[in-house]
C-alpha cells in the first residue's frame, strides 16, 4: 500500500502550482496515516469502556454508631436512622462532583419518580464523602437539584465519621476521587445488604429492589 | 483543471480501496483542514460561539435547553447535559475513581501520527495514557456525540449521554473543539516554563527572603532533575515522552497603595509573561492580585494571606478563607453554646485591611444571633488607643482579638485583668503565644486553623528534612509548610499534565488532585473539587500551655 501512495505522490508531482501540490502532500500525509491507524482502531482506549452493566453481590455490614447531619439540619444518628423499617436504597456522592455523582443521583431521581406511590414507604439515603464542604446547606441545594422527595435525604458529617463509613460499607478508597458507582440496597433491618457495583439504570435499580422485595416477602412468609 | 496524468488510473484497484472507508473519512477530514487554513471569517467564529454555548452552557442555537440520555432512560438537560462537565472547560477531560472523560479537543479527537498528543488519563497508573485511534471525522463525531459509538466501533462509557443534536449543532461543537486548547498557554517557552510569585509591600523581609529561598532551592532541584531525566527512570510517569522545560522563576514586588497594584502586575506581565503565580505574601489585602488573575485568566495557586476575597473566580486558588474563617468558626461555636453565656462580644481590630475585614465577616455571622458584637477599633500606636478599646469590659463579656503580637503583647501590659474569654486569631497571631502575659493566658482561646501536636510533626517532618538539605532556615513554620506544599503540588501538576500546558487545564487538575498528593502541610487535610476555592475549611479552638504551646481545646470545627 505504501507503494501505491508512492505512486500517488509521484503522480502528483507533475503539478507545477506549488500551493496545490502543498494540499495534496497534507492530504497524502492523512491517507497514509489512515493506512497507519487502521491497525490501532481496535485498541481504541475509548472503545474500552464498560457497557452498562454491573455487577451484584450480598453483605452483611456492621455499622457504626455515630452522629450524622441530616440536609435539614437534624442531627441524627447512624445505625438507628436506616434502622426504621422501611427498605433502603443508599449510595455515596458529594455535591461537587463532577461525572459520577450526578449520574447516580440522576437514577436515584429516576427510580422515586418512577416508583410512583411504592416510594412512599421507602428510604432513599445519599451520604457526602466530602462533609467538609457539603453542609446541609449545600446538601439541601443539592437535594433540590434533583428534587428530591422527602423519603429520599442527604447525610454529611464529621470527617472521621464519614470515613468510618464508608469503610462499614466497603466503599472506602482513600479520597473522594477515587470513589466507585455504587448502590446498596436492603429490604429491612438485620437482612444483609446487596450490593451493585457498576452503571445501573433507574430500572436496574427498580428490577433489583423488586427482586429484593419478593424474596424478603416469601422469606417472611415461609418464616 | 486537473492534467489527465494526474489522474487515478482505474487499473490501480489498491488505491481505490484506499479512498474507501476510513480513509474517505481521512480524505474529507483533510478537506476540512485545508478549508480551516482558510482566514477565520465572522461565520467561522460565529460558529464557534454556538459550539461553546453548547458545550460549556448546554444551550442550543435556538436557545432551547441542549437534551441527551444517560444509560438509556436518564433523561440530562441543559447546564447538567453540558461537555464541560465530563470533559472541562479545557477539554483535556477528568477522572473520577476509574471513570475515564478521555480529552476531547481537536488535537486529540483530530490527531495522526506525525502530530498524536498524549495525556495522562489515570493518574494512579501513570501508564495509562490516551492512545492512537483512527482520526475521528465530523461524521464519526457525531456517530459518537449521538449514539456514543466512539471512531473504533465501540460502545463508550455509559455515563456519556446519547445527544440529540442536529448537523448544524455538531458543526458547531466540532468547531468549537477544533479550537479549544489549540495552543500552549503564554508563559510556556519551547524550553521554559515561566512562574512568578508576588510580594505584596510592607511583608517581612525576612518572610520573604525565606520564600524566595525555598522557591529557588526547589526550582534548582527541580531543573537539576529534569537534566537527569534522559539518563535514569526513577517513577513509571518519567517514561511517557514530553518536553522538558525549564523552570524560571520571577518575584513580582508590587509598591504603594493596592489601586496601583493592578498597573504593576500588568506591566510586569507584560515584560515576562508567566504560566501561573505560584505563593505570595501579603499582610494586607489580596484583591488586586485575585482580580489581575482572573482578568488574565492565570492560575495563583496558594499564596500565603491572611484575607482571600470573599468572591471566587475560577483562575485563584487559596489554602483557606483566613480570618474570615475563624470568624464563621468563632460565631457557630457561640451560637452553639447550651448557657448562652456570651452576651456581648467585644472584637477589637486595627484599622487596616484584614482587622476590617475580620470584622465584618465576624458581624455578618453573628447576624440574627442573640449576642450583642461590638466593635473596637485601633489606630496608630498609641498605647492609649489600647487602652480605650478596653474600657468598660466587665467580666461577664467575651473578647475577640484581632490582633498581631505587637499588639497581643501590649494587651496585657494594658489591661492586667483578663475577662472571662477572649479569643485570639491563629492567622494573626503567628504561633507567637509567648507574648500573651501569665493573667491572660488561661482565658484565652486561640482560634487556630493548622493541626497541632504530634500529628503536625509528623505532617512536618519533610519539610524539616528538605529544609535541612538545603541549609534553609525554619522560621515560621506554618507559612514555611504552605510554600512546600505548593512547590510539591506544582511539581505533581506539571508532572502529570505532560505537554498539556493549558492554564485552565491546572486548574482543573489543582482541583482533582489537592487531596491526591502526601499532605506535607500544617493543615490537617488539603481538598478541593470542581468549583471549590479553599482547601482547608475548619479550625480548632487551643488553649494555651504553660510553655506556651497550643493544645486542642475542641474538635475540629468546619462552620
Amino acid at each position: 500500500m505504501l507503494l501505491n501512495i508512492m505512486k500517488i505522490r509521484s503522480n502528483t508531482a507533475t503539478f507545477n502550482r506549488n500551493k496545490l501540490r502543498n494540499h495534496w502532500t497534507i492530504i497524502l500525509a492523512f491517507l497514509t496515516v489512515c493506512l497507519q491507524t487502521e491497525a490501532y482502531a481496535d485498541s481504541n482506549p475509548e472503545s474500552s469502556t464498560a457497557s452498562p452493566k454491573y455487577t451484584r453481590s450480598e453483605a452483611v455490614y456492621s455499622l457504626p454508631n455515630i452522629e450524622m447531619l441530616r440536609h435539614d439540619q437534624v442531627k441524627t444518628r447512624f445505625p438507628q436512622e436506616l434502622d426504621d423499617g422501611r427498605p433502603v436504597i443508599l449510595n455515596f456522592i458529594f455535591t461537587t462532583c463532577s461525572a459520577i455523582c450526578p449520574m447516580l443521583s440522576g437514577v436515584l431521581s429516576g427510580v422515586q419518580n418512577k416508583l410512583g406511590d411504592e416510594i412512599q414507604g421507602m428510604h432513599l439515603v445519599s451520604i457526602s464523602i466530602d462533609p467538609e464542604y457539603d453542609n446541609a446547606e449545600r446538601l439541601k441545594e443539592y437535594a433540590a437539584k434533583f428534587k428530591a422527595k422527602p423519603q429520599w435525604q442527604f447525610y454529611s458529617g464529621s470527617v472521621d465519621n464519614v470515613k468510618t463509613l464508608q469503610k462499614a460499607f466497603n466503599a472506602y478508597r482513600g479520597d473522594k476521587m477515587n470513589h466507585s458507582a455504587t448502590t446498596y440496597l436492603r429490604a429491612s433491618p438485620g437482612k444483609p445488604w446487596v450490593r451493585l457495583d457498576g452503571f445501573l439504570s433507574s430500572d436496574d435499580i427498580i428490577a433489583e429492589y423488586h427482586r429484593l422485595k419478593s424474596s424478603h416477602s416469601s422469606n417472611t412468609g415461609g418464616g | 483543471m486537473i492534467p489527465q496524468s494526474a489522474r487515478f488510473r482505474p487499473a490501480n484497484r489498491n488505491v481505490l480501496r484506499l479512498l474507501s472507508g476510513h480513509c474517505l473519512m481521512a480524505l474529507s477530514l483533510a478537506i476540512l483542514v485545508l478549508a480551516a487554513y482558510a482566514e477565520p471569517s465572522a461565520a467561522d467564529s460565529l460558529e464557534v460561539e454556538l459550539g461553546r454555548r453548547i458545550y460549556r452552557e448546554g444551550i442550543l442555537p435556538s436557545g432551547s435547553p441542549l437534551k441527551g440520555l444517560r444509560l438509556g432512560s436518564i433523561e440530562v438537560e441543559g447546564a447538567a447535559a453540558a461537555c464541560e462537565t465530563c470533559h472541562r472547560s479545557s477539554g483535556m477531560g477528568s477522572l473520577e475513581g476509574n471513570i475515564v472523560a478521555p480529552p476531547i479537543t481537536g488535537r486529540f479527537l483530530f490527531a495522526t501520527e506525525d502530530n498524536r498528543p498524549t495525556a495522562l488519563v489515570d493518574v494512579s497508573a501513570p501508564k495509562n495514557v490516551t492512545r492512537a485511534h483512527t482520526p475521528y471525522t465530523e461524521q464519526s463525531l457525531a456517530k459518537a456525540i449521538r449514539e456514543g459509538v466512539n471512531v473504533g466501533g465501540r460502545q463508550m462509557s455509559p455515563l456519556m449521554p446519547h445527544y440529540v443534536l442536529n448537523d448544524a449543532e455538531i458543526k458547531a461543537v466540532t468547531a468549537y473543539l477544533r479550537q479549544l486548547s489549540k495552543d500552549l498557554s503564554p508563559g510556556v517557552g519551547d524550553d521554559t516554563l515561566h512562574f512568578a510569585t508576588v510580594v505584596a509591600p510592607g511583608v517581612d523581609p525576612n518572610q520573604r527572603k525565606v520564600m524566595e529561598d525555598m522557591m529557588r532551592a526547589a526550582f534548582s532541584q527541580r531543573n537539576a532533575s529534569q537534566q537527569n531525566y534522559s539518563g535514569r527512570m526513577r517513577m513509571p510517569i518519567d517514561l511517557i515522552p514530553r518536553t522538558l522545560r525549564n523552570w524560571e522563576l520571577t518575584v513580582w514586588e508590587l509598591q504603594g497603595a493596592p489601586e496601583t497594584w493592578g498597573a504593576q502586575l500588568r506591566e510586569n506581565y507584560r515584560r515576562q509573561p508567566v504560566f501561573a503565580v505560584i505563593s505570595g505574601l501579603s499582610n494586607t489585602t489580596w484583591a488586586p492580585v485575585h482580580e489581575f488573575c482572573s482578568q488574565e485568566k492565570l492560575p495563583c495557586l496558594l499564596p500565603s494571606v491572611p484575607l482571600p476575597p470573599a468572591e471566587t473566580a475560577f483562575y485563584p486558588l487559596y489554602y483557606s478563607r483566613g480570618v474570615a474563617l475563624e470568624a464563621d468558626v468563632l460565631a457557630s461555636h457561640l451560637r452553639k453554646q447550651d448557657n448562652k453565656a456570651t452576651r456581648r462580644l467585644v472584637q477589637v481590630y486595627r484599622d487596616d485591611e484584614v482587622g476590617r475585614g475580620a470584622a465584618q465577616a465576624l458581624t455578618a455571622a453573628l447576624r440574627d444571633s442573640d449576642i450583642k458584637l461590638e466593635d473596637r477599633v485601633l489606630s496608630g500606636q498609641n498605647p492609649s488607643a489600647l487602652k480605650e478599646a478596653l474600657t468598660g469590659l466587665s467580666g461577664q463579656d467575651t473578647l475577640m482579638l484581632w490582633l498581631r503580637p505587637s499588639d497581643l503583647a501590649a494587651v496585657g501590659k494594658t489591661v492586667k485583668q483578663a475577662p472571662e474569654r477572649a479569643y485570639v486569631s491563629g492567622f494573626l497571631a503567628e504561633d507567637d503565644y509567648g507574648v500573651i502575659s501569665k493573667d491572660w493566658a488561661p482565658r484565652v482561646r486561640v482560634i487556630y486553623p493548622y493541626e497541632m501536636g504530634d500529628k503536625r510533626q509528623k505532617t512536618l517532618k519533610l519539610l524539616n528534612a528538605w529544609l535541612k538539605t538545603w541549609s534553609l532556615p525554619l522560621v515560621d513554620e506554618t507559612f514555611q509548610s504552605e510554600v512546600f506544599f505548593n512547590l510539591l503540588f506544582i511539581t505533581d501538576l506539571t508532572s502529570q499534565m505532560l505537554d498539556n500546558l493549558y492554564r485552565d487545564y491546572m486548574v482543573e487538575r489543582a482541583e482533582d488532585m489537592m487531596s491526591l498528593g502526601s499532605n506535607v502541610s500544617a493543615y490537617p487535610h488539603l481538598s478541593m473539587a470542581r468549583g471549590q476555592r479553599f482547601a482547608s475549611k475548619g479550625a480548632y479552638f487551643a488553649r494555651i500551655d504553660q510553655d506556651g504551646q497550643l493544645a486542642a481545646d475542641s474538635e475540629w470545627i468546619v462552620p
